[in-house]
């Protein structure tokens, strides 16, 4: 499975949406809520073996599929 | 307080029809007896059936119902207290002598000479049936907040009418049939906001308006609403001038609501507004006011440190009722069939246990501090609208969107990431004007909870949205008020009367015959806050200013000083895990879910497995799974029809007038 597949069907499962775009954001749109993110943030550090400082807690990084991914990559990177 | 119930009959009902009649009208009386166990009674005559379930609390001698003037034949059954009936009584006496001490019978004289419009004049709670002989028509009518219940169904017989909606569905008139509708608006907006029921063809009386029935026709008008336009306030007013008036004010309202034939005590929750009440309460009585409160054994919900304090200070009679996890499970059952409500929080559950202790103590009326909240602008929910409203002026600023921090510091994201936090409470900073500005954050969250409703549920709203639904009978000056305004204005619409007064007020009271008052929402203290300027009432993110300099010197100075805390009660704990009550292990189970037909079953059992194992659950995932419980019991309590025994049936006096 690709980061993608992986993180859609970790959000769907987890917070029970059906269906939602790359581009989406998670906050705005309720699909995870602010405790919910925190769940993310250990499934991401957990999976991919990564380490999220504070500072990286940003939208930017996190509030869609397509910025969580585009985030993993670049840490596995910078991990490589 | 008592319950009413009743229904048109044709005018020239057979013996037959008036018999069967006499069955329905038994089956609604007995069905209320929680709320009047003091006194059964009915009426059948011609064109009308009444009932009354009465809890004597004026004039216990005088005071039957359904009374009926003798000349007219107009005749009345009537839930509550007119608190201002002896003014009213003095104004009436002139073209009238009185018979009894009770406040029914100055409704009844107050309609003879006034016709409905008397509304106007009752300061009260009050929800009331009148039927007038003389054009043969039927007048509803509900006081200004709405904090007694009064629900109807138009079926093609029979108009028919009750306190409560069980008391339709037990008349056989009505066949039960959950209103999906009502389920809908729930898991958006907390509690049905559009006049629905949880029933099919069941409706809500709206607060404030009066009903009339003629020829088969219902119409419905509004004589009170809460008023918040700019021009009222008052900018002028100087503070010290505005605790003054608002000193008399609250005093009056408590005197009025001190006056009955029995004891009556006060709710004792530890915050500023119940504590401001006790202490004027017991500075009337001169002492001896009994305070209630209740504390949990789970120390995140507890205030007894508060009520402790408060009540040492004021010396009351002071009596506590604690409540374990576990209990607040077991409750739920009962708390569901006196609401008739499918709810997202507990909460009322440890209040049906502090009703109880309260009727145990022999006391049968109390004071409580609801409504302050409302008028003064008390919870979080006016601050963070007013932080969205100063960010919304510059979206880009950082410092603005982080206030968040400091107005939920218990939030988890905010501890960890201000630019996560500020994405979070930035839904819809660009429409600052939206009706729904102040509730969009709290209407996205539980816009989650729909998540595990079953797909035959969704098909069958075909799309309807509760947000728009609600939006659109909004009176359209709503969106030109100020935000503050608007958010007190749906903050009432949608949780005041159909789930504060009711499902965590009236409902939990009356299960156990006990009658709340509330001073705060006197409608004078309620029109005087709204003259007010907001900054009296919301000053930076200090909330009820004013209301503080009151208590200030009245009530222990930790209590004055002391931040909102929200009333909660535990969810996952009290339903899941090991002290997990009974019923939730079979009504929770997929099979049963999916049974009842409502939420997905499947579904459901992936939510329970997460909040069982996680030890910080989302707010929105436990508010849905008090949404399936309670959902799940109101199926199972109200859709099949219940045996009434004979016995209780021939309890009810039913006389032929």
């Amino acid at each position: 499975m690709t980061h993608a597949s992986e993180v859609r069907s970790f959000v769907s499962e987890t917070f029970f949406v059906d269906d939602f775009a790359d581009d989406d954001s998670f906050l705005q749109t309720g699909i995870i809520d602010s405790t919910g993110m925190m769940e993310l943030v250990a499934f991401l550090e957990r999976r991919f073996g990564i380490k999220i400082a504070d500072e990286e807690l940003v939208p930017e990084n996190l509030d869609s599929l397509a910025n969580v991914c585009r985030f993993v990559s670049r840490k596995n990177a910078q991990a490589a | 307080m008592c319950g009413i119930a009743g229904f048109t009959l044709p005018r020239d009902a057979t013996v037959d029809v008036k018999a069967e009649a006499e069955v329905h009208l038994r089956r609604m009386v007995t069905s209320l007896r929680h709320r009047g166990p003091d006194a059964l009674d009915a009426v059948i005559q011609a064109g009308i059936a009444l009932g009354h379930a009465r809890l004597a609390i004026l004039d216990p001698a005088g005071g039957a119902q359904p009374m009926r003037d003798d000349t007219t034949g107009v005749t009345v059954v009537f839930n509550g207290e007119i608190f201002n009936h002896d003014d009213l009584r003095r104004s009436l006496t002139a073209n009238r002598s009185f018979r009894t001490r009770s406040d029914t019978e100055v409704i009844l004289a107050a309609f003879l000479e006034r016709g409905i419009e008397c509304v106007s004049e009752f300061n009260g709670q009050f929800a009331f049936a009148i039927f007038d002989p003389r054009d043969l028509t039927l007048w509803l009518a509900r006081d200004r907040f709405g904090k007694l219940p009064l629900f109807y169904s138009e079926t093609s017989e029979r108009f028919v009418f009750a306190s409560e909606a069980k008391a339709i569905l037990a008349s056989g008139l009505v066949q039960p049939r959950l209103d999906r509708h009502a389920i809908a608006e729930t898991l958006r907006l907390w509690a049905p906001a559009t006049g629905r029921s949880f029933f099919d063809g069941i409706r809500s009386l709206p607060p404030g308006s009066v009903a009339r029935l003629r020829d088969g026709d219902l119409s419905i008008h509004t004589y009170w609403e809460l008023d918040l336009a700019d021009e009222r306030i008052d900018h002028g007013i100087p503070f010290n001038r505005a605790a003054d008036e608002l000193e008399a004010l609250l005093y009056d309202a408590v005197r009025l609501r001190l006056r009955a034939d029995v004891p009556v005590g006060a709710y004792l929750s530890g915050g500023l507004d119940s504590s401001l009440l006790c202490a004027i309460a017991q500075e009337q009585l001169g002492g001896g006011l009994q305070t209630y409160s209740v504390a949990f054994s789970h120390p995140r919900y507890d205030e007894r440190g508060f009520q402790e304090s408060v009540a040492r200070t004021l010396g009351t009679d002071h009596r506590t009722t604690t409540i374990e996890n576990a209990e607040v499970g077991t409750l739920l059952p009962a708390v569901v069939e006196h609401a008739e409500s499918a709810i997202l929080r507990t909460a009322p559950a440890p209040l049906l246990k502090l009703s109880h202790a309260v009727r145990v103590a022999g006391t049968k009326v109390v004071l409580t501090g609801e409504g302050a909240d409302e008028m003064f602008l008390g919870y979080d929910l006016f601050k963070e609208t007013k932080i969205r409203q100063f960010w919304a002026r510059q979206p880009e600023s950082r410092a603005r969107g982080a206030l968040f921090g400091r107005l939920y510091p218990y939030l988890a994201v905010s501890k960890q990431s201000p630019q996560l936090m500020r994405q979070f409470f930035g839904v819809g900073l660009d429409q600052p004007s939206a009706a729904d500005f102040s509730h969009r954050i709290r209407w996205t969250n539980s816009g989650r909870i729909s998540r595990f409703l079953s797909r035959s549920f969704v098909d069958a709203l075909d799309g309807w949205d509760p947000v728009t639904a609600f939006l659109s009978e909004l009176p359209s000056a709503i969106t030109s008020a100020r935000p503050l305004a608007r958010a007190q204005l749906l903050e009432a619409r949608t949780l005041l009367s159909q789930y504060l007064l009711s499902t965590q007020g009236d409902r939990m009271l009356m299960a156990n015959s006990v009658e709340g008052r509330f001073p705060f929402l006197d409608h004078r203290i309620a029109e005087f806050a709204a003259r007010l300027p907001d900054w009296m009432k919301l000053r930076g993110l200090r909330e009820k200013l004013i209301v503080r300099r009151l208590a200030k010197g009245r009530v222990p100075p930790q209590v004055a000083t002391r931040t909102k805390f929200p009333y909660r009660a535990p969810i996952a704990e009290a339903l899941l895990g090991p002290c997990a009550p009974a019923w939730a292990k079979v009504e929770l189970s997929r099979d049963a879910i999916d049974d009842v037909g409502v939420f997905d079953g499947t579904r459901v059992e992936k939510l329970i497995e997460r909040l069982a194992s996680t030890p910080a659950a989302s707010d929105a995932d436990e508010m849905a799974l008090v949404a399936v419980a309670s959902t799940q019991l109101l199926a199972r309590r109200f859709l099949c029809e219940r045996e009434i025994s004979p016995l209780e049936l021939e309890k009810v006096q039913v006389r032929a007038a």
